[in-house]
């Protein structure tokens, strides 16, 4: 039974496994504020760099299905937003605790801080929004182009703004990035794998709940 | 079979490592684990490896279970 | 002059999508015009929350608090306004209307309409605003364009929104979930904008922020073009 799952699911076990093991044991950069917390990179960023993935999926398929009409696709991009959102959820509450531990609060009035929790807004609005319709043609459709929408307001909170004013975040508001002074190539061999591992991980639950989904719609039309 | 495989592989990918581990330097930015490097670190490694794999196994189980209503619903 | 109007969007049925936007867009004033109920409605509302406001603070000291309250004034007319624009229409003269138009004209004129109504909006809102409260903005110009670039990205976005929650059966309250996460950037960046007008600051330290206004509402006026159609498909 083991064997029929998917290579790429083994390789996300495999790699969030090295990143939980390896995150609390390489050496990392010896910072002032930081400290040890700066572990956090492997965790609470890589929970972001996944949503971002997940949601990049779900305009995928919603483009797909504006295309196509394929219901299959809609499903797709609805479960891919709510590992999305889940994704964001986790992402806030760790970087929650993350400020109140370095920044002194656990909340600032930082460009990215209020961006995510911008986006989240916007992203809870489009599970409202499928909420109130019934006929599904429409409210994939409906649900499709919001998503476009608020996929691009999420790059504009959450990569662009940030960028253009103060901001505590590394790499935006004119701090260094992260790859500048303290991503130095020991975290890198970590961080990435684990960007990998953590979406495929993601993907993989995705992708039981697709098949859920799939099943309880058959189920549907049998009765 | 193929689990344990995996399970190993990634043992032997962690041993090395495990071999870093802080080395106290004077005059640089504390580090909080200096005390917990000399062998209490790995209680912690241990502890979340086990939540770790009690998480996956409950995945790889639910995958077998869709994959087994996924099979009795093409029949 | 309905008839007129509509004879014109017949005739310009092959021509170019401005000559759609314009009939649109007159038809719209037009409609308004007839029943001033709506406009009058909005001005009342605006008059009522900045009077609410002067009762409150009596006199506002503190700038930053005088122009938050200006645009979340603002803000909460515009979502009136244009909620109201898209639910006073008629299912069937809404249909007649959109079978002989392109679909990107209506939004278009839509857009350019609302924003018309925001800017009036915004200039009342200004006026009854000094006359309660005081007018301590430093330079005036700016802040015109302010509003003028604010009122374009909230007319631009609230539209948008209010489409889609059209299409989804016409609830306000949807209008309003869906529609201020979006505005949220928006708003802070146009906030911020006339807070540098008030203090009389150089344009340089600005001119950041109006680009990433203009682009921002160049932008959802572009995705608005592009996705509109999709939901007209009904």
């Amino acid at each position: 039974m083991l064997a029929k799952i998917q290579w790429w699911k083994w390789l996300a076990i495999l790699l969030v496994f090295y990143t939980v093991v390896a995150g609390f044991l390489i050496p990392v950069p010896r910072l002032p504020i930081l400290h040890e917390s700066i572990r956090n990179l492997f965790f609470h960023v890589t929970m972001w760099f996944a949503m971002m993935i997940m949601m990049i999926a779900s305009i995928v398929y919603g483009i797909r299905y504006l295309s196509d009409s394929d219901p299959d696709n809609d499903l797709k991009a609805e479960q891919c937003i709510r590992t999305g959102i889940f994704l964001g959820i986790l992402g806030l509450i760790t970087g929650s605790i993350w400020a109140k531990n370095t920044w002194g609060a656990w909340w600032v009035n930082d460009a990215k801080l209020n961006g995510s929790a911008a986006t989240m807004l916007v992203y809870f609005a489009y599970i409202i929004l499928r909420g109130s319709l019934d006929d599904e043609h429409r409210r994939a459709r409906i649900a499709a182009v919001y998503s476009i929408f608020a996929f691009t307001m999420m790059i504009v909170f959450i990569m662009i703004l940030p960028r253009l004013t103060d901001s505590l975040h590394p790499g935006n508001g004119g701090n260094p990035g992260f790859g500048t002074y303290d991503l130095d190539n020991r975290m890198r061999t970590v961080f990435y794998p684990a960007v990998i591992g953590w979406s495929l991980l993601m993907a993989w639950i995705t992708e039981m709940r697709i098949r859920v989904k799939r099943l309880e719609r058959l189920q549907d039309e049998l009765h | 079979m193929k689990k344990s495989k995996i399970f190993q592989l990634a043992l032997l990918l962690s041993l090395p490592v495990s071999s870093y581990s802080q080395t106290p330097d004077p005059g640089s930015p504390e580090m909080a684990d200096l005390m917990r490097s000399n062998g209490k670190i790995y209680v912690v490694v241990t502890v979340v490896s086990i939540v770790f794999t009690g998480i996956i196994v409950f995945m790889l189980m639910l995958d077998r279970k869709i994959r087994r209503l996924e099979d009795r619903r093409s029949k | 002059m309905g008839v007129l109007i509509c004879t014109g969007l017949i005739k310009t049925d092959n021509s170019l999508i401005a000559q759609q936007i314009k009939y649109l867009f007159l038809k719209e004033i037009h409609v308004e015009w007839k029943q001033k109920y709506a406009f009058n409605g909005l001005l009342l509302y605006v008059i009522a929350t900045v009077f609410i406001c002067y009762l409150s603070f009596k006199q506002i000291i503190e700038l930053p608090t005088w122009n938050a309250l200006f645009w979340i004034i603002q803000v909460f007319a515009g979502v009136n306004a244009v909620a109201k624009s898209f639910l006073q229409e008629s299912r069937g003269l809404t249909l007649y209307y959109y079978s002989i138009a392109d679909p990107r004209a209506i939004i278009l004129s839509k857009i350019l309409y609302n924003l018309c109504l925001m800017l009036v909006l915004s200039a009342f809102n200004l006026l009854f605003y000094s006359l309660f409260v005081g007018n301590p903005v430093e330079n005036l110009p700016m802040f015109i364009l302010g509003m003028l670039l604010g009122s374009a990205g909230f007319s631009a976005v609230l539209t948008m929104i209010s489409a889609i929650a059209s299409r989804a059966g016409q609830n306000t309250t949807l209008m309003s979930v869906l529609g201020f996460p979006v505005l949220i950037p928006l708003l802070m960046t146009t906030i911020r904008f006339s807070k540098n007008a008030m203090d009389g600051l150089p344009w340089s330290v600005s001119s950041s922020l109006v680009i990433i206004l203009v682009s921002l509402n160049l932008m959802v006026v572009a995705l608005t073009f592009l996705l509109f159609p999709y939901l007209w498909r009904d």
